[in-house]
């Protein structure tokens, strides 16, 4: 039988917000009118962060070889790390008319024998499916030879969006992972985090503060993971999705076969990360532990706001535009306000009905939602007396026109400004570019303009 | 010469070093005025490469894709999408070209391109540029042939002022620019097909609109036919120049394989001179000859002792490796991405098509590498020295100005280079 997930089941996803109003698919692309990544890339970051897998892409040199080493996905897996290679069957011509399933056969045992994961990936790409490689089989039979997993990852591009991707890289774990191996010890608090990728060391701006708590990461899919440890997810007593929304259905499956329960949180500023802490405590159902965490999150956040001291006065009366998509809409609004700065605006145009409610609530009946930011930013700049604009880089050109401050929150990111200890990052960066003359030095004319 | 191992016994590439021809295509489409290029397949492949360019050159990145989905990849032939994408581009800008190039997927479906692209009542320019043939540099060629021949008007006379440069995939903006320089210094009148001298090259616009600015204009390659002279740069733009031949019995055509050391900056000004009878070159020119005879004595003593790695596109290596063989470096081995009858007669002992990690197993044969920032994991673990040349660059700014081209660029290269190889020597005695 072959472990295809079935699509539309996918996109019809009962525990997703979006769909339940809108019986369509998410962000369908359209011709000549469309951003963002393909499924194969979605499938890629929900399952990249197995540092100790090799990831196989079976295809084109197209698909990797724009892609390898681009997402920094850190780990603390002390053998090579495998997420900074890229490995792909680079088929060509001669396979795509006889097909390139030798090829992988042969590409599968030579990592075998040279890096020795403890799992392999093998990605189908848009050429691959096409022309009906099957990759089910070739996993199958490589699991058995080599005597370790080999999970088909089906996302090949042409499926739909990058969300999409992430949601079938999931099912691959789901289907193939989860459940086929015993944990050596199990707590009472035991959670997964799904959805965590830890670009940046986001996730260990948060890990140590469950730790000190008792909790305990059974598995993760995918921040800082290892391969053993997804095997175990089933005897979880939580699923905690952090600030995703694409994998509500591994969720939801898993609650059904293993009966584990899950919430949704985010990490980002200070508010959220405290309300998350207690979020876990309260569904973990211990009154010991809930107590314990208001205590840590009393002490963190009294903590945060002694360091936050020196960047309180830069930011006071500062007012920030924001224009971002997804999660990003309420999750840095929020943290923005946590470092004192007041969001006059955000962009909801790519955010789900969950979203722009969450971005409402936080910015209150005075805050604007944007749902044209391109057109609508400039002029609230001015409307509202903005100093700072949040958004990605082709904005760039708006706040030099303005002459205002410029904070790029799309672009490949390189620090965490996840938890408490992320904020001061944040704090930090808006700072340097509220105090850097450079966006009113470039938009200064020229001599012979003047 | 060098001794050259082509085939490839291994069944995949690990750390590849190879990009793709539908790549090679964006960026020579991006190196036209007002052009949207547009990548036909599904939507990853241009979302992957906008995103790898527009951190290469730090600078926005005008593309589209046909965005082909599941149920479109079984029935459609290519019409649909493509219609529907040139429909939604023109809502949103009023592009001047449409580059319409393939990926690997509607290849192997066997979408028609010319029946479709003859039907749109748009100026579009397509190109098969299918990714399990060819790479980054046959794409840029593949598409600067279609542009010659697809627009390019032929001609009966011929304009002796006129000249059409024909740069490689690796040559950087700044590097288009001087060449240019250097040619007009000499009378002509210069037009670089395509130019990212004008488009990439860093400049600060306004760059609100969602299309590239800057580069060759569609009129000025629609009149390309009447050049006097055609100049093209590297191996995979001899196929180029060749096509624009056919549009004009008048025009004539040097080819140089590089353009970098002295050997070969001075052959093109050799031959600008014969061209012109001109008995001279401007003092500037003069003065940057000397400084790359003293930057060659300065850092031979440094290159002298280095053994050296280069990664990078075939006409890359070329012009590469010659120029550090001239100042005494010993290129042990030229890692190429792809095939290319340009590799037997690298300056290197040893030339590979492969990937990092054939680069990696011949650790002992070098001390320095030249290459890609993929390098940069090698050389730290390896501990050699890194010179970040070639696409991509994510760990630099200023990708754009970077020259190693003609008298200047050779001599800041190769300071460059001698210094980091000392720097490397300093940390491993
Ligand atoms: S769209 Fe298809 S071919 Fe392109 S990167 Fe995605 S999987 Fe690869």
């Amino acid at each position: 039988m072959s472990s295809k997930p079935k699509i539309k089941d996918l996109l019809d996803e009962s525990a997703c917000e979006y769909n339940k109003t809108k019986k369509q698919a998410c962000n369908a692309p359209r011709p000549g009118a469309t951003t963002g990544g393909c499924a194969f890339e979605g499938a890629q970051i929900s399952l990249f962060p197995y540092a100790d897998a090799a990831h196989l892409v079976h295809g084109p040199i197209t698909c990797l070889g724009s892609s390898w080493e681009t997402r920094a996905t850190k780990t603390t897996w002390p053998g090579r790390d495998l997420t900074r290679m890229g490995f792909t069957t680079d088929v060509s011509l001669n396979d795509v008319i006889f097909s390139g399933e030798e090829k992988l056969v042969k590409a599968i045992d030579y990592i075998m024998a040279h890096y020795a994961p403890t799992a392999v990936f093998v990605y189908s790409t848009c050429v691959t499916a096409m022309i009906g490689d099957d990759i089910d089989f070739i996993c199958r039979q490589g699991a058995e030879k080599h005597g370790i997993p080999m999970v088909p990852v089906h996302a090949p591009g042409f499926v739909g969006s990058k969300n999409l991707g992430s949601r079938l890289g999931g099912e691959a774990a789901l289907q193939h992972l989860v459940g086929t191996l015993e944990p050596e010890t199990t707590t009472p608090f035991d959670i997964n985090l799904i959805g965590e990728y830890n670009v940046t060391g986001d996730m260990w701006q948060y890990r140590h503060l469950l730790d000190k708590l008792g909790i305990r990461v059974l598995a993760t899919l995918s921040g800082d993971g290892r391969i053993k440890d997804i095997r175990c997810a089933h005897r979880a007593k939580l699923n905690v999705i952090v600030c995703a929304k694409s994998l509500v259905s591994l969720t939801r499956k898993m609650h059904e076969q293993y009966g584990i329960p899950s919430i949704s949180l985010s990490f980002y500023g200070k508010r959220d990360t405290s309300k998350g802490l207690l979020a876990i405590a309260r569904a973990l159902g211990d009154p010991g532990l809930v107590a314990r965490t208001k205590k840590l999150v009393a002490y963190e956040e009294a903590r945060l706001e002694e360091r936050l001291k020196p960047y309180r006065d830069v930011f006071a009366d500062k007012k920030a535009v924001l224009n971002t998509g997804g999660n990003k809409t309420w999750s840095i609004a929020a943290a923005l306000q946590d470092l004192g700065l007041e969001v006059v605006a955000t962009a909801v145009k790519k955010a789900t009905g969950d979203d722009r409610a969450r971005a409402r609530e936080y910015l209150g009946e005075k805050g604007v939602l944007m749902m044209n930011p391109g057109v609508e930013q400039a002029r609230l700049i001015d409307e509202k007396g903005a100093h700072l604009l949040l958004a990605g880089g082709r904005s760039l050109y708006t706040a030099i026109k303005k002459g205002i401050a410029f904070a790029d929150v799309n672009q490949e990111k390189k620090k965490s400004y996840g938890g408490y200890d992320g904020l001061l990052n944040l704090a930090e960066d808006l700072k340097n570019a509220l105090e850097n003359p450079v966006f009113k030095l470039v938009a200064r004319r020229a001599p012979w303009q003047k | 010469m060098a001794e050259v191992t082509r085939k490839r016994d291994k069944p995949l590439q690990v750390n590849p070093v190879k990009l793709s021809q539908p790549m090679g295509a964006t960026l020579a489409f991006s190196g036209v005025d007002r052009c949207m290029p547009l990548m036909h397949g599904a939507q990853g492949c241009t979302s992957f490469t906008k995103v790898f360019f527009t951190r290469h050159f730090c600078e926005p990145i005008a593309i589209q894709t046909t965005a082909v989905t599941d149920a479109l990849a079984v029935l459609d032939g290519g019409g649909y999408s493509i219609v529907e994408s040139v429909k939604n581009i023109c809502k949103k800008t009023s592009p001047s070209l449409i580059g319409l190039h393939t990926t690997g997927l509607p290849e192997t479906r066997g979408d028609d391109l010319r029946g479709v692209a003859s039907k749109a009542d748009f100026p579009l320019v397509y190109v098969n540029t299918p990714d399990y043939e060819g790479g980054f540099e046959s794409g840029w060629a593949l598409t600067c042939k279609a542009l010659i021949e697809q627009l390019v008007a032929p001609a009966a006379t011929v304009n002796d002022n006129k000249l059409v440069l024909l740069p490689h995939v690796s040559l950087t903006p700044i590097e288009v620019e001087r060449i240019k320089e250097l040619i007009e210094s000499f009378g002509f009148n210069v037009l670089a097909l395509p130019d990212l001298s004008t488009s990439l090259d860093g400049h600060l616009g306004e760059k609100q609109t969602a299309l590239s600015s800057g580069g060759i204009s569609v009129e000025e390659i629609k009149a390309l036919g009447n050049a006097g002279l055609v100049i093209s740069v590297g191996e995979s733009m001899r196929e180029s120049a060749k096509v624009l031949l056919q549009k004009n019995a008048g025009m004539r055509h040097h080819h140089f394989s590089h353009l970098q050391g002295l050997e070969a900056s001075d052959s093109l000004v050799e031959l600008l001179l014969a061209e012109t009878g001109f008995n001279g070159v401007t003092p500037k020119v003069e003065r940057w000859r000397q400084r790359l005879q003293d930057a060659m004595l300065d850092s031979h003593f440094s290159l002298g002792q280095t053994r050296i790695l280069v990664v990078g596109e075939p006409d890359q290596l070329a012009g590469t490796c010659r120029i550090l063989h001239d100042a005494g470096g010993r290129v042990t081995l030229a890692v190429s991405s792809v095939d290319s009858p340009q590799l037997e007669k690298i300056w290197a002992k040893r030339v590979l098509v492969g990937d990092l990690e054939d680069a990696e197993a011949a650790a002992d044969e070098y001390d320095l590498i030249v290459g890609n920032c993929h390098c940069k994991a090698l050389a730290h673990r390896l501990r050699k020295g890194l010179v970040l040349r070639g696409f991509p660059n994510w760990e630099e700014v200023g990708n754009p100005l970077k020259n190693d081209l003609l008298y200047e660029g050779g001599a800041y290269f190769l300071y460059e280079t001698a210094n980091v190889a000392e720097e490397m020597r300093g940390k491993t005695v």
